[in-house]
């Protein structure tokens, strides 16, 4: 049911129970502060599961992003849309041995194209924490324009930065 | 999709139809004692989970039917999540007009039997909020018994340990 998609590294599939401990150390580590963690493992337990069950409710979600040879696990993309959120989300978290090999570059692109050009998405953002440096970054690097925000209840003012459109990428 | 049958219920796996009368329970005051958080993304993203433990395990909480009515009334059943001390058989029952008649207690009791005989646990608790009376009467209607030396997911919570039954 969850799509397999194929890039020049990367698998992109199903997360499944065996990439736990490597989620559950990305989640407990000091990179998941910028996304309100570290989280215990009961919290990336709930937090994987919520990963495969918003493509049973949703049609789409994330991947677990693999290296293409060893399918080593190494990090969390694709499409992401809970109840609260202002509007579909192009999500990318790498973990720490992916850190510097543009592996969210390169899933992130895919996640996009399936976005657009399977499931007919006409436009698409990113929400991206200002001191994430690397994930402005990489938001500027896929042409994506800031300066619209969203005030979330829980989590606070968000900053929305907006992809190109699909005839923009045409 | 796995389906159980009791005499009155058809259990079977949730599935995102479920989400209206799931969100309206647990945003509601009857959930106090099922980690309600009164955060509607939170409770997403709970439902969420409920469907992923499915797909990781194989098995979850079972979503409560009538035979001839596919509304859901309740979610019953398997729920380990490795941070948990045993296996847990858990219960909520979403729909307050649907009480007072033994479903949960028929429920659960199906749920218990398949655990046993088809997902072959050798033990099954129910951890149970101390507050919550109306839980531990129905632990004790299934026979159940408060087990002090076993650890919860939490002190407070109460153990209760279900008697291994044969179908």
């Amino acid at each position: 049911m969850i799509p397999v998609l194929h890039t020049e590294h990367l698998t992109m599939r199903a997360p499944r129970w065996d990439d736990f401990e490597a989620y559950a150390a990305f989640r407990g580590s000091d990179r998941a502060k910028l996304l309100g963690g570290p989280f215990t493992r009961a919290q990336a337990f709930n937090q994987l599961a919520e990963i495969i069950g918003h493509w049973t409710l949703r049609g789409y979600g994330r991947w677990m992003v693999a290296d293409h040879k060893t399918d080593e696990p190494l990090g969390i993309v694709g499409l992401y849309y809970p109840e609260d959120w202002p509007e579909p989300e192009i999500a990318w978290s790498v973990f720490e041995n992916a850190e510097g090999r543009g592996v969210a570059y390169e899933a992130a692109l895919a996640a996009r194209d399936y976005a657009y050009n399977t499931l007919g998405w006409t436009t698409a953002i990113s929400l991206i924490e200002p001191a994430n440096e690397r994930s402005v970054a990489l938001g500027r690097r896929m042409g994506c324009t800031d300066g619209e925000t969203y005030q979330h209840e829980t989590l606070g003012l968000m900053h929305i930065w907006r992809h190109p459109s699909p005839e923009d990428l045409a | 999709m796995s389906v159980l049958q009791t005499e009155r219920l058809i259990l079977r796996q949730p599935t995102p139809d479920d989400w209206p009368i799931y969100r309206d329970f647990m945003m509601s005051d009857r959930a106090r004692y099922f980690g309600s958080s009164g955060d509607l993304g939170a409770t997403w993203k709970a439902f969420a989970a409920e469907l992923g433990h499915w797909q990781i395990y194989g098995a979850g909480l079972w979503a409560v039917t009538l035979r001839d009515d596919d509304m859901i009334i309740g979610l019953v059943g398997p729920w380990h999540p490795p941070h948990w001390p045993e296996k847990e058989i858990g219960w909520m029952m979403l729909s307050a007009a649907h009480e007072g008649r033994g479903i949960a207690t028929e429920a659960v009791r199906g749920s218990l039997e398949h655990a046993f005989d088809v997902l072959g646990w050798d033990t099954a608790v129910s951890y149970i909020w101390p507050d919550n009376k109306r839980s531990v009467r129905l632990a004790e209607k299934l026979g159940a018994d408060l087990d002090q030396g076993a650890m919860g997911p939490t002190p407070e919570t109460l153990v209760y340990r279900h008697p291994k039954v044969a179908a």
